[in-house]
């Protein structure tokens, strides 16, 4: 009789399955390359070559592929674990099939392949920033793709996986998490892929009304500019609250009705999607009026608006209906974290700088497209610190932290203070980073230019102040400022945790 | 009528104590040896069986009931055994106790399939709301949707001279009230207008619910209305009697030792402070000011503690303590340790469930003092002989009319009023007379 063998295998030293990660990772990018099929029409219709498009979808797709079949045995659902680094892998490599097309066309200001990644990472994260100096370089084509780059990025590469592709392997509700913009609050208690689907499909809805009120102002004569692509390309920029415009001076040369509509949309896309669509499709306005975060997101655009336009016109750099648009123009703008701009801020006094550079740590909405801390966050840290106040004097008092009437889980609520102490710290090293950068390579940036910088690039805002203002480019940075930003604007996007967590030795060894 | 209950615990025990004389009584519990217990005391049919089984409930003879009241400690058997009754019963009345506020919405929402559900945090809670609306009373109750209140209340140093030591006609009692009875230790005076009331006295108030109040401020002039309190614990209890103290605008603080309950009471109330700490605790009694709060209430779940904590609260301030005896016997304790209310849940569980049980023309029924009197809302028959008698002619056998309901108003009636067929009267009475008078009447 024959004694059974325990089977003890070999040491295993990795904690997550890399196969599974690659292989996923594979599947995305193969989707994702079939983007690259949106500029062509544009190209033939203007008789431009499509040639750099053709060959971006081919590389990312075969890439795709070839990553796909080398792991073809791997486990065919990743974990929690794996989420993270799907996530991270997934934006890196977003940003490099962006680049693809600029290396071609984009002429000698993105020939450097650093060049390019910055743009296609500024393009996908939807911050705005960009080295481009000479618009005239940039073809049709090359225009739409990289303002078409920001619209796929807003709502999410992984989240239009989950909702479009037939039988994408995607585990749980991590991986969309880890990509959808604010702090996981309310349960959603629907199946991911529904909820994916209504996101989208309110943001294709509103994309498609902005394109067609702007267009309007063009048919009608009222703006000249703002021809059917202008419209489109804007509208692209603003509902995933990117920045990027087709033009050097950004939305100064449109008409004040654009700049209006401009204003409105950039307004929208940095609230809450959800709510929106339960308040618009679903027909429940009174959820608007229920919500803190809303609340909270409106009175501070209307505050703040006030206070900017007041201010330009105290400095008399603009007055009546032009000081109102403007000021509730670059409020809205760099507060939703688009950073499209309707004047050259950059010019402007200190204390109006002072009130932008706060704007930019102020964010969207939860399940916005903004970028940032966000306003919800604000809100519960707000609760938090007077809840602390309270408890300095009654130390037993007990005081759970409500939204919208609703006890916020204590885990939730620490993973915020987290988060903000995260932000405020990746800030900071970034802001040293382009700081010690911009001394050393002469390229001009003065202190609150630095600190605007780095803050811009987390926040994915897009212009900064000095040279790297809304007219200008961040061109004349050094290598090592461009990879720092790059790096910022990455793990910005991803809200700083799943990165962080990849960096820590327990997710990589048992 | 025939009563079967379910479950003889404490308050089943009281129900029985209460209903034996007058009803043919089933009892049936899971432990013979409750059963025993009253078997030994009261001349009733206990079964042993189980509430939840509808075998059992057959066989105990619910089929025959008339009033079926589902009482254990235990929510879900309540439930069980009142749907059981309900189809082996057709006709009787079910009832089931519950500690469950949620199953009490339910109930009033018409999704729960039987004809009354008690609450005893309910209850409770409702019994404290009364109290402190009028501060002064040892117990209060209210008939005719509210319009008529019962207090009884202690003469003690410090009340006014308007109604102390005068002869009651020369004295100053409030409007639409009257002094039903007065306690002078074992002795109880139906008084008439050469009587007065001493210090130490008891008396039984029955008036509108203004008189009510004014009593309450002759009696204790200090005492004043009750805006703030403090209530010690934040279980099942302490949450009822801040939801509802809550709902009266009045401010509520809580404070209970377990972190779970005070997180608990914390999300539930908004609009209470709530603290979690044990209250015994001098530092932070003195700290937080909780002797500044008008009213104290005790609702742990441990009655020596309720007692301790109670004393200790008066110690830093507290003027005004109501305490949660869930012993019946914690009663006199709390009186004896100067507490000025002590409310008995169960107490209060048996004496609403008591009230189903009474003739289909008697609304209502209050214990007072130990089950020594009753306060009696009955409505008067054709036949009755005190049809059309005026008060002052009516003969005194120990029972008094404190109120009566005449088209749904509240009228308190003089010497000259005239008693009228289909009148509901709010009658005082001693327990043992108490069915001669529903006879009477």
């Amino acid at each position: 009789m024959s004694q059974p063998v325990a089977r003890i295998g070999p040491p295993r030293r990795f904690a997550i399955d890399v196969p599974a990660v690659v292989n996923l990772v594979g599947t995305l990018a193969k989707y994702l390359g079939l983007a690259a099929v949106f500029p062509i029409p544009f190209a033939l219709w203007y008789g431009e070559t499509p040639l750099p498009f053709i060959v971006a979808g081919a590389v990312t797709t075969g890439l795709g592929l070839v990553l796909e079949r080398a792991t073809a045995g791997a486990a065919a659902r990743v974990g929690v674990r794996e989420g993270f680094l799907v996530v991270a892998l997934t934006w890196l490599l977003a940003a490099a099939f962006a680049s693809i097309p600029y290396l071609f066309e984009g002429g000698e200001q993105l020939s450097s392949p650093l060049d390019a990644y910055f743009e296609g990472m500024s393009g996908f994260t939807t911050t705005g920033a960009s080295v481009v100096t000479d618009f005239d370089e940039i073809n049709r084509s090359l225009g739409i793709w990289r303002q078409f780059t920001q619209w796929l990025g807003g709502m999410g590469i992984i989240v239009l996986a989950i909702a479009v592709l037939p039988r994408l392997r995607v585990g749980g509700r991590q991986l969309m998490e880890s990509e959808l913009p604010g702090p996981e609050i309310a349960q959603l208690s629907e199946r991911i892929r529904s909820t994916a689907r209504k996101l989208w499909v309110l943001y294709v809805g509103l994309t498609v009304l902005q394109t067609l009120m702007l267009a309007t102002l063009g048919w009608a004569g009222i703006d000249d500019a703002m021809t059917p692509y202008q419209a489109l390309a804007h509208a692209f920029s603003t509902m995933p609250t990117g920045g990027f415009s087709t033009q050097a001076r950004s939305a100064e040369g449109f008409s004040a009705e654009a700049q209006w509509i401009l204003a409105f949309f950039m307004l929208v896309a940095g609230a809450n999607f959800a709510l929106m669509y339960r308040g618009l499709i679903r027909r429940r306005l009174h959820v608007f009026a229920r919500d803190e975060e809303f609340q909270l997101y409106i009175v501070l655009a209307v505050i703040a608006s006030a206070a900017v336009a007041a201010m330009l016109w105290g400095y008399e750099i603009a007055e009546g209906e032009e000081a109102v648009r403007t000021g509730f123009f670059q409020t809205v703008s760099i507060m939703s974290t688009t950073g499209m701009a309707s004047a050259d801020f950059a010019l402007w006094p200190a204390v109006l700088l002072l009130a932008l550079f706060a704007l930019m740590f102020v964010g969207g909405s939860a399940g916005s497209t903004g970028g940032s801390i966000k306003v919800v966050r604000h809100l519960l840290l707000g609760k938090v610190l007077r809840r602390e106040i309270d408890q300095t004097l009654s130390p037993e008092v007990v005081m759970p932290i409500r939204l919208n009437g609703s006890p916020v889980d204590e885990r939730t609520v620490r993973a915020i203070a987290a988060f903000v102490l995260l932000y405020v710290g990746a800030w900071a090293i970034g802001a040293s980073a382009i700081a010690i950068d911009s001394a050393i390579t002469g390229a001009g940036l003065g202190t609150l230019d630095s600190l605007a910088t780095s803050a811009t690039a987390l926040g994915n805002v897009g212009p900064a102040f000095g040279p790297a203002g809304p007219m200008g480019s961040f061109a004349e940075l050094g290598d090592a400022s461009k990879l720092t930003m790059i790096g910022l604007m990455w793990v910005g996007r991803l809200e700083i945790v799943p990165v962080v967590v990849l960096l820590t030795r327990h997710y990589w060894r048992l | 009528m025939k009563v079967f209950l379910i479950g003889a615990g404490q308050v089943g025990t009281t129900i029985v104590e209460a209903l034996h004389e007058d009803h043919e009584l089933t009892v049936l519990d899971t432990e013979a040896s409750r059963l025993q217990a009253i078997a030994g005391r009261f001349d009733v049919m206990t079964y042993e069986g189980d509430g939840t089984s509808r075998k059992d409930l057959a066989a105990a003879g619910v089929g025959s009931a008339d009033l079926v009241i589902a009482c254990t400690s235990r929510d879900e058997v309540n439930l069980v055994a009142g749907m059981f009754a309900r189809r082996e019963a057709t006709g009787a009345t079910t009832v089931i106790r519950t500690s469950n506020v949620e199953y009490v919405e339910l109930w009033r929402a018409g999704q729960l399939d039987v004809d009354f559900v008690v609450s005893s945090e309910l209850e409770t809670a409702y019994a404290i709301s009364r109290i402190i609306g009028v501060p002064a009373a040892r117990q209060t109750d209210v008939f005719a949707e509210g319009q008529v209140q019962l207090g009884e209340f202690d003469a003690e140093e410090g009340a006014s001279a308007d109604v102390i030591g005068v002869a009651l006609r020369h004295a100053k009692i409030p409007a639409d009230s009257k002094i039903a009875a007065i306690i002078r230790g074992s002795e109880t005076i139906l008084p008439g207008g050469d009587d007065e009331i001493r210090i130490g006295d008891r008396i039984v108030v029955i008036g509108s619910p203004d008189a009510a109040k004014a009593w309450s401020s002759l009696l204790w002039p200090e005492g004043g209305t009750v805006r703030d309190v403090v209530i010690f614990g934040a279980g099942r209890v302490g949450s009822a009697i801040a939801r509802v103290l809550l709902e009266q605008g009045i401010s509520v603080r809580m404070i209970d030792a377990s972190r779970e309950q005070a997180r608990r009471a914390a999300e539930a109330f908004p609009k209470a402070r709530v603290y979690n700490a044990t209250g015994f605790d001098p530092d932070f009694l003195e700290r937080e000011r909780i002797g500044h709060s008008q009213a104290g209430i005790f609702a742990m779940r441990d009655d020596a503690k309720n007692q301790y904590a109670a004393s200790l609260a008066q110690v830093h301030g507290i003027q005004f303590t109501i305490a949660i005896a869930h012993e019946a016997v914690s009663v006199a304790a709390f009186e004896q340790a100067g507490i000025d209310v002590s409310v008995n849940p169960r107490g209060v569980t048996a004496e609403e469930i008591v009230r189903f049980a009474h003739d289909p023309r008697m609304q209502q029924v209050a214990m007072l003092e130990d089950n020594r009197y009753e306060v009696l809302d009955v409505t008067t028959r054709e036949s009755s002989r005190y049809i059309g008698m005026a008060f002052r002619d009516m003969p005194v056998h120990g029972s008094l009319i404190g109120a009566i309901v005449r088209n749904g108003q509240a009228i308190f009636p003089h010497g000259d009023d005239v008693l009228e067929a289909g009148d509901r009267v709010i009658i005082f009475t001693e327990a043992a007379n108490a069915p001669w008078v529903v006879e009477a009447l």
